[in-house]
C-alpha cells in the first residue's frame, strides 16, 4: 500500500511491537486460553505486515486461514480438554535459559540487517497480487499445486478418522 | 527500511517459538508454538508470495492431524503433559 511515510513508519512500529509482545504471551502465560488468543492476535498482527508490503492475496488467505480455521482449532482443543493449571511459579530450569541464550543471544542480528542492505531494487508490478499468484500456480507450480491438494485430503480423512474412534 | 525489519522480526518469533516448543509441558502448548514457528519461517518469505501460500496449506494440514492425535491421546490416559510417553522406555 503505498501509504505516507510516518504512518508507515509507525504502522511497522505499532506492529512490531505487538509481535514482540505477543510472541512472549503465547510462550509465557500460564493459563492456556490466554496464550491460545495471543496466537490469534499475533495471526493478525502478522496479516497486517502482509498487506503494508502490498502482498493482499495472502494477507486475506492468512487471516482466513490462520485466524479462522487453525486458532479456532486450537481453542476447541484447549477447551475440549480440562488442563488442570496448577497455579504455581514458572520454573524454566537451567536447559529453558541455555535454550534462550543460545537462540536469542547467538542469532546474528546485525548480519541478518547487513545482508538486506545490497540491493533495494524498487519493482513496479501493473500486475494485482491475486493475479500474479493465479499465473504462477497454473504455469509454474502447477504439480506442486496437485500435491497440495492430495495431502490436503489425506490429512482431512486422516483427522476425521482418528477422532471417529 | 522495510525488509530487514521484517526478518530480525521473523528471527525472533522462529527463537521464542523454539524455547517455547521446547519447554512446555502441555502439547497443546507445543502446538501453539509449532504454529508460531511456522509462521515466521512464512514472513520470512516476504518477496516469495507463492511458496508462502503452500506453507500456509501445509501448516493447516499439520494443524488438524496434530490436534487430532492429541485429542486421541487425551481421551486414551486423560492427562497432556509431555513427559508421561515413556512407553518406549524400560
Amino acid at each position: 500500500m503505498d501509504l505516507p511515510g510516518p504512518i508507515h513508519n509507525f504502522l511497522l512500529v505499532f506492529l512490531g511491537s505487538g509481535l514482540i509482545l505477543r510472541g512472549l504471551g503465547v510462550v509465557l502465560r500460564i493459563n492456556p486460553i490466554y496464550s491460545a488468543f495471543s496466537l490469534g492476535l499475533v495471526l493478525v498482527c502478522i496479516s497486517l505486515f502482509y498487506i503494508l508490503t502490498n502482498y493482499h492475496f495472502v494477507a486475506t488467505a492468512k487471516l482466513l486461514i490462520y485466524v479462522g480455521a487453525i486458532n479456532v482449532l486450537i481453542l476447541f482443543v484447549v477447551m475440549f480438554m480440562n488442563i488442570q493449571n496448577i497455579i504455581k511459579i514458572l520454573i524454566h530450569g537451567p536447559l529453558g535459559m541455555a535454550l534462550l541464550r543460545c537462540t536469542i543471544l547467538d542469532t546474528s542480528w546485525y548480519g541478518i540487517i547487513w545482508t538486506t542492505r545490497s540491493n533495494q531494487i524498487i519493482e513496479q508490478d501493473l500486475i494485482g497480487n491475486s493475479q500474479q499468484i493465479g499465473i504462477h500456480l497454473a504455469t509454474d507450480f502447477f504439480l506442486p499445486f496437485e500435491f497440495i491438494s492430495i495431502i490436503l485430503l489425506v490429512a482431512l480423512i486422516g483427522a476425521i478418522d482418528v477422532t471417529l474412534q | 527500511m522495510m525488509l530487514e525489519h521484517i526478518l530480525v522480526l521473523s528471527a525472533y518469533l522462529f527463537s521464542i517459538g523454539i524455547y517455547g516448543l521446547i519447554t512446555s509441558r502441555n502439547m497443546v502448548r507445543a502446538l501453539m508454538c509449532l504454529e508460531l514457528i511456522l509462521n515466521a519461517v512464512n514472513i520470512n518469505f516476504l518477496k516469495g508470495n507463492i511458496f508462502s501460500i503452500f506453507v500456509i496449506a501445509i501448516a493447516a494440514a499439520e494443524a488438524s492431524i496434530g490436534s487430532a492425535i492429541v485429542s486421541s491421546i487425551y481421551r486414551n490416559r486423560k492427562s497432556t503433559r509431555i513427559n508421561q510417553s515413556t512407553l518406549l522406555n524400560k
